[in-house]
Parts: C-alpha cells; sequence; structure tokens
C-alpha cells in the first residue's frame, strides 16, 4: 500500500523493486516505505522512459526526500523539455529547494540546463545574492554564475560591482576576488588595457591597506603584475608599506615579506637581502612554511637561470 | 603586530662579510610540561593577524580556538585519557577506527537516504580505508560483488545505485573498490568494452570529460576516468562512437593537457574547471591525472607553471592546526590531508627533473610540515567513537577516515618517481614506477604503531594494488 500502489494515476505500471544483488549487500540503505515505493515507480517510468506529468511529479517527491540524487535531476529535465513545461515555474520551485538544501550541487547542473533553455538570465542574480547571504563560497555558486557570465555576455552587467559588494562584506572572501580576476582577465586571452590594469592594481591595493595579512588582494596583486607583463620589482616600494629587513620586529604582512624576497632574488646585488627575508619568515613570521622558505633560500644559490 | 616579536640583531662583521641574523625567540614551554613540549608553533595564533574583523577572521579564530585544547593535549573530557605515543600526543587508534569503517558497511537507517547516489563511495572508502590500517578485507569479495553488480548498466559504467545513469564517480569508486577486495571475480565483473564505450561518450571536444551525460565537466571527470582507463588497461584510442572523435586519430588524451592547463587559476592553485577558484581537491585530481598520462616531470612541468602551484599549496597549511585548508582564506579540514598532502609527492616528483636525482635545489627532506599535519590528524580528527573528522566538534565518516588516512600516510614516507628503465615510457605506464622510502622524518611525531600501510601515491589504493590490477588486465583487449 502507498501513495503510488493505490493511486489510480499509477495503475498500469508495474514498480521495479531494487536489485541489491544478493542476501547481504554492503551499505545497505532501509529506505523508508514512502522513498521506496517511490523509487520502484521510477525505475519502472524511466525503464520505458516515460515522459509525463506524473513522472515529472514522481521526480520531484523523490527529489523532496533525497536532493542528492543525480539521475532523477537529468531524468527530470528531459521530462521538462519533452512536454513543455512551465520553465519559470520550474525555477521558482528550485529556488526554494536550493535555499533548504545548500551543500547540494546536483541542483546548479540542473538549474545551468534549465535556464540554459529559457535563454535569459532574469532574476538569477538575485536569486545567487539570496544564496551568498547563507554561504558567499559556495563553490557550485560561483561556478554556476561563471556559466551564466559566459552564456548570456554578462561581462560588463553589474558582475564587478556585486563583487565589490560582497568584498566589502568580507575582504577576504577569496571566491570574490577570483570572480573579480575572471570578470576582468578571464574573457578571453587578450590585452588588458592601461587604465583597466591600474584601477585592479589600485583596488588590490587598498584592500590590503585595509587589512594587510590577507593573502588574497596579495595573490590578486601578483597576478594582475604578471598579466601586465611588468616586473614582480615594480610593487617593491608597496610591499615595503608592509615590511622592511631593515625593521624586522615591525613586519606587518608575511605576504609583503614573501613578495620582497622575490624581488630582491631578481636582483643583482639582492640574494643576501632575499635570504634575511626568507629567514624572517621561516622562523618568525611563517614557521608553519619553514621547509617551503628554506627551499626558497636554497634556489638562491643557483645559477641565475632558475629564475 | 605580532605579541611576540623577536629580539633580533644584524651584523656584517664576520669573515666573510655576509649578513647574519640572529633570532633569539622566547618559546613559552611549561616546564612541567617539557618532557612533552609543545612547539609554540602550534599552540600560539599565528605570528601576524591583522586588526580587521570579518567573517572570515572570525571562523579562522573559532576553528583555532576549537582546535587549541586538543593540539595542547588539554582536552579533558576523554576519560579515560586516550594511549599517547613516544611523542606524548595521541596514538593512532587504529581499532576505533577499523570498527568505525566496518560500520559503515553495514546497514544504514532510513535518514542515510542522501547516501543512495553515493553508496559506491562509501565501499570505496570504507575498504580502501580499512586497507590502509592493515586489515585484510578479502573478505568482501563476496558481498561487494553481489552489491556492484546491479550498479553496472549494459551501457557502460557504474551508477550510484541499481537502476541509476551511469556516473564517473560511482565508476571510479566501484573499480577501485573492485580492486582492492581483489580476485578474478571481482575484477572481471567490469564489463571492460562497454565501460571504454561509456567513457568515449562523456569524453568532451574542448579536452575535458563530463561526469555523466548531461552532467557537469569538471577535473573530477578527467582523473576519475584516467584512473579507470589505465587500471582496467583500455585502448587510448577513442570507441568509433565517442561524440568527441572528429578525427580517425583521437585518443582520450586529445586535449586533455591543455585542458588542466586552463584549470590553473592566476593563484597558482587549479580549479574545478577553467575560470573556477583554485582548490585543493581538484589540484590532486589534476596532478594525479598528469601522472597517469605521463612522467611527472614531463607532463606537470609542461602543463602548470611549478613554482605558482609550489608556493599556493604550501600556504594552504594553516597555522596554529597544521593541517591543511583547500582553499585560500578557507579553515582547515581533515580532508585535505590527502587532497593537498598527497599532491606534495607528485610535485617533487616533477621537480627533481628527469633523472630524478635529489636536485640541489630540492630538499631531501619535504617542502611542507610532516610535523604539523601528524600533529593534526592524531590530536584533532580523531574521534572518541572512532572515525576520523574535519575538525573537532565535526562528525566523523568515512570519507574523513579515508583521506586522513591517506594524508596520514603522505607525512609518513617519501614516495619517488623511477622508472626501470630510462627513455619514454608505453603509454599510460607511467603511473606505475613509483618507489617508497619509508624512513621516517626526524620530528614527526608518529612511533612505528601509528603507521599505515603504504598508499599508491597516484591511485590511492593500498601498496601494490594498482599494478596487480593493472597485470590482471595486461593482456586483454576490448572485443
Amino acid at each position: 500500500m502507498g501513495l503510488y500502489s493505490e493511486s489510480p494515476d499509477w495503475a498500469d505500471i508495474e514498480p521495479i523493486p531494487q536489485d541489491e544483488g544478493g542476501p547481504n549487500p554492503l551499505a545497505a540503505i532501509h529506505y523508508s516505505e514512502e522513498y521506496s515505493e517511490a523509487m520502484g515507480y521510477l525505475r519502472a517510468v524511466m525503464a520505458r522512459n516515460e515522459m509525463s506529468s506524473r513522472a515529472l511529479a514522481l521526480t520531484e517527491d523523490i527529489i523532496d526526500m533525497n536532493p542528492a540524487h543525480y539521475t532523477i535531476w537529468l531524468y527530470r529535465a528531459e521530462i521538462l523539455f519533452a512536454i513543455k513545461a512551465d520553465l519559470h515555474q520550474e525555477l521558482e520551485w528550485l529556488n526554494e529547494t536550493a535555499l533548504a538544501h545548500q551543500k547540494n550541487y546536483q541542483i546548479w547542473n540542473h538549474r545551468q540546463t534549465v535556464v540554459d533553455r529559457v535563454g535569459s538570465p532574469a532574476g538569477e542574480a538575485e536569486f545567487i545574492a539570496r544564496m551568498f547571504e547563507k554561504d558567499a563560497k559556495n563553490y557550485h555558486v560561483w561556478s554556476y554564475r561563471q556559466w551564466l557570465v559566459r552564456r548570456f555576455d554578462l561581462w560588463e552587467k553589474g558582475e564587478l560591482e556585486d563583487v565589490e559588494l560582497l568584498l566589502k562584506h568580507d575582504i577576504r572572501n577569496n571566491s570574490a576576488w577570483n570572480h573579480r580576476w575572471f570578470i576582468v582577465f578571464g574573457r578571453d586571452d587578450s590585452a588588458v588595457a592601461g587604465d583597466v590594469i591600474q584601477r585592479e592594481m589600485d583596488y588590490a591595493k587598498d584592500a590590503i591597506r585595509l587589512a594587510p595579512q590577507n593573502q588574497s588582494p596579495w595573490n590578486y596583486l601578483k597576478g594582475v603584475t604578471r598579466r601586465a607583463g611588468n616586473p614582480m620589482s615594480s610593487l617593491k616600494d608597496f610591499a615595503s608599506e608592509f615590511a622592511s629587513i631593515e625593521r624586522p620586529n615591525e613586519v606587518r604582512s608575511s605576504y609583503a615579506l614573501d613578495l620582497l624576497a622575490e624581488i630582491y632574488s631578481q636582483e643583482s646585488d639582492g640574494k643576501l637581502d632575499a635570504a634575511v627575508a626568507l629567514d624572517l619568515l621561516a622562523k618568525h613570521y611563517d614557521p608553519i612554511r619553514a621547509n617551503y622558505w628554506n627551499y626558497r633560500k636554497a634556489l638562491l644559490e643557483q645559477p641565475a637561470t632558475a629564475a | 603586530m605580532s605579541p611576540t616579536a623577536p629580539n633580533y640583531r644584524r651584523h656584517n662583521d664576520s669573515a666573510d662579510a655576509s649578513f647574519e641574523i640572529e633570532l633569539i625567540r622566547e618559546l613559552a614551554v611549561d616546564q612541567t610540561k617539557a618532557a612533552f613540549a609543545v612547539p609554540a608553533l602550534f599552540t600560539n595564533p599565528p605570528p601576524i593577524q591583522d586588526g580587521l574583523e570579518t567573517q572570515t577572521s572570525k571562523a579562522r579564530s573559532d576553528t583555532m580556538q576549537k582546535c587549541l585544547p586538543f593540539l595542547l593535549n588539554d582536552d579533558t573530557s576523554d576519560s579515560p585519557i586516550p594511549k599517547q605515543n613516544s611523542f606524548g600526543i595521541p596514538s593512532l587508534r587504529k581499532k576505533d577506527h577499523v570498527n568505525f569503517l566496518h560500520g559503515n558497511l553495514a546497514d544504514f537507517p532510513a535518514p542515510f537516504v542522501a547516501m543512495d547516489a553515493s553508496r559506491p563511495w562509501l565501499f570505496y572508502w570504507s575498504l580502501a580505508g580499512l586497507s590502509f590500517l592493515g586489515e585484510d578485507v578479502s573478505e568482501y569479495r563476496e558481498r561487494l560483488v553481489q552489491t556492484v553488480k546491479p550498479l553496472q548498466n549494459a551501457t557502460g559504467g557504474f551508477g550510484g545505485g541499481h537502476g541509476q545513469l551511469s556516473h564517473i564517480a560511482s565508476s571510479y569508486a566501484c573499480v577501485l573498490s573492485l580492486a582492492i577486495v581483489g580476485g578474478k571475480e571481482a575484477l572481471e565483473l567490469v564489463d571492460r568494452k562497454a565501460m571504454w564505450q561509456w567513457l568515449g561518450s562523456v569524453k568532451q571536444r574542448d579536452g575535458g570529460f563530463q561526469v555523466t551525460h548531461g552532467g557537469e565537466e569538471d577535473m573530477r571527470g578527467a582523473y576519475c576516468a584516467m584512473t579507470i582507463i589505465s587500471l582496467l588497461n583500455l585502448p587510448l584510442a577513442l570507441p568509433s562512437g565517442s561524440p568527441a572523435r572528429v578525427k580517425g586519430d583521437e585518443t582520450f588524451l586529445t586535449g586533455l593537457m591543455g585542458w588542466i592547463s586552463h584549470c590553473q587559476s592566476f593563484e597558482g592553485g587549479i580549479g574545478a574547471a577553467p575560470g573556477n577558484e583554485a582548490h585543493g581537491g581538484y589540484a590532486f585530481c589534476a596532478l594525479a591525472c598528469l601522472c597517469i598520462i605521463g612522467e611527472p616531470h614531463e607532463t606537470i612541468n609542461r602543463c602548470l607553471d611549478v613554482p605558482l602551484l609550489l608556493s599556493w599549496l604550501s600556504a594552504q597549511q594553516t597555522t596554529p592546526e597544521g593541517g591543511f585548508a583547500g582553499r585560500t582564506n578557507k579553515l582547515v579540514d581533515a580532508c585535505y590531508s590527502h587532497w593537498i598532502g598527497g599532491c606534495w609527492a607528485l610535485l617533487e616528483a616533477a621537480m627533481r627533473g628527469a633523472n630524478q636525482s635529489s636536485s640541489e635545489c630540492l630538499p631531501p627532506g619535504s617542502l611542507w610540515s610532516r610535523e604539523g599535519l601528524t600533529r593534526y590528524l592524531l590530536c584533532c580528527c580523531q574521534a572518541k567513537s572512532g572515525g576520523l573528522r574535519d575538525k573537532p566538534g565535526a562528525r566523523p565518516d568515512a570519507y574523513h577516515t579515508c583521506y586522513s588516512l591517506a594524508g596520514l600516510n603522505a607525512a609518513q614516507n617519501h614516495y619517488y618517481y623511477s622508472p626501470d628503465t630510462k627513455g619514454n615510457p608505453a603509454p599510460l605506464s607511467a603511473s606505475f614506477n613509483w618507489r617508497v622510502d619509508a624512513t621516517k622524518e626526524e620530528g614527526v611525531p608518529f612511533d612505528e604503531d601509528d603507521r599505515i600501510r603504504l598508499v599508491h601515491p597516484v591511485y590511492v589504493l593500498p601498496w601494490g594494488t594498482a599494478e596487480q590490477t593493472r597485470d590482471f588486465f595486461k593482456d586483454k583487449d576490448v572485443d
């Protein structure tokens, strides 16, 4: 007895019970009767590749019980398109489901499939903002957002502004920094205009001044410098605001010291200074990475080709 | 500014006129505990913290507070006090973890329905973890074979359960589980020809792999696919039905290295797909995949900016916890003991270069803190009831147990890439050329009793299993 076995709508379907292979399956789950029954009907309708509104309702029932079931999501997408279901209604339902199941990621692939078919990103930025209120570093949401930007050419449609809002809230949100990079430099491999490079350098520098021991903007700043083809030595004055080997007990950022070590190592007479900076990192300011800093120090002895 | 700034003196009066640095560090060592003093590195906040408080800094500080009592071995909630090793930290409680993993192969109550599409992972994590702990898991062979059989689809590959679509992660977990229990019956269960055709159907034109038809394309897809292909000795040529096969000569490797290369982010780490944020899980998948494609010094150096990757990997080790985080500005989590911890051997092999001699710049020891990782895992991650966990306060699970043990293995051994013969190895044979040196590095706080069985650095299988599996399929073709 159950929801499906007693329903006249499902009378024509013979459910397929789960084949556990034998009497003692490994890691067997004692399913609830409701789940067990619904899955029996799902196997049956999938076996006949049924595309119908009752099959769609069945997938919703199972997703409510187990949203981590990738097969059902893929089947659901097929049904939606086959029966020309209302995709806006689907998105509304997805919003609730996604908010209720933060960690689930099958849902993002499904959302992508549906929004691709809808052909418009309307409402997506707002929904993503709600997701970010709960977890602004959700990897799957960021990955989906990148897809949206590429698919709908949203490079200059408020993405930078949204990133800035998130960074204003938490300047250490590395996912937001990564998205900034994606928006500014990820479009193609062509050269980026000089004023954009300057803007990005300034943005990262301001962030560092706010919180000097935050690795995200340091990685960003070095990335921009490399991408622009500028030498790291162009950052020497800036890094010196936060660390100096002349004042070894006033280091405000280990990342500044790391960068100074890199800059010194490229100077013709900078090896000794580089060694001092790396020693400071190994012995005092970042000792968990002592082996790495000592390796960098050993590189200083190598012929210049290593650089 | 650090509260414990060093007294610092610099002078240049030595004979060779080089600078000498003298640091006088005041270690707050509790004299009564001097015998087992925990180095200040693992008991003090990071040396530099800036004043700005945000969600990220609060979360990091909460995590530190949760871990400190365990790092100091001051957690008094345990009674009786767990057995200590000769370094004064908890021993690896093998028996408890063995029991925990056996439990993960037994029945689960209804609320575990969320695992219904990932049961193959439970097989793999539990069987691998048990093997790493020295257990003989061949007793599970018959039950595994029975359980896995209905998961295989006639069109190739394995789903997460009976009637579920084939997925590359389920296929990977099933194949590895079958390899672990071993034996003809288990290995012959895989329909290799159908698997080959199915893998051909998820290979993408841009070089990567989709995880399932209509699913996402990411680094897991590439790593799982190449693992399956090499272990089962499948042909490298794409099957004729593969939509990626537009020219007659295309293989599973076509475009793959280029695709992986595009996944390295500006930070130096590797993301799930081009443009994504650098993440430890995908870093391991990328490096291991490259080590299957060819020799590490060839493939890794060709594909990736190695110094940048090295710097990023190194930055994931957290202080004072000593474990690894998965991304910049995220929290320490035991699973990255493998995802990041497992990267070192692969990257070091690439750095040693073609002759694999310990090159002048690469130290014979390590590029990372094996001591830190060992402390984190033994002090913070062992749950009282058995099993290992993300961090104190989290529940243990098979996933964290398996990858914590694999991480412990990375801290306990040195792996080397060492082919028998010089010159180009046969296609997809490079990953079978690894050697291990189990000499204990000084200062790493584990005893012989805390050792786990050797783990293959590329396949994350018990040592020897990958070779046996490959040998079993050596002379078999797919027709």
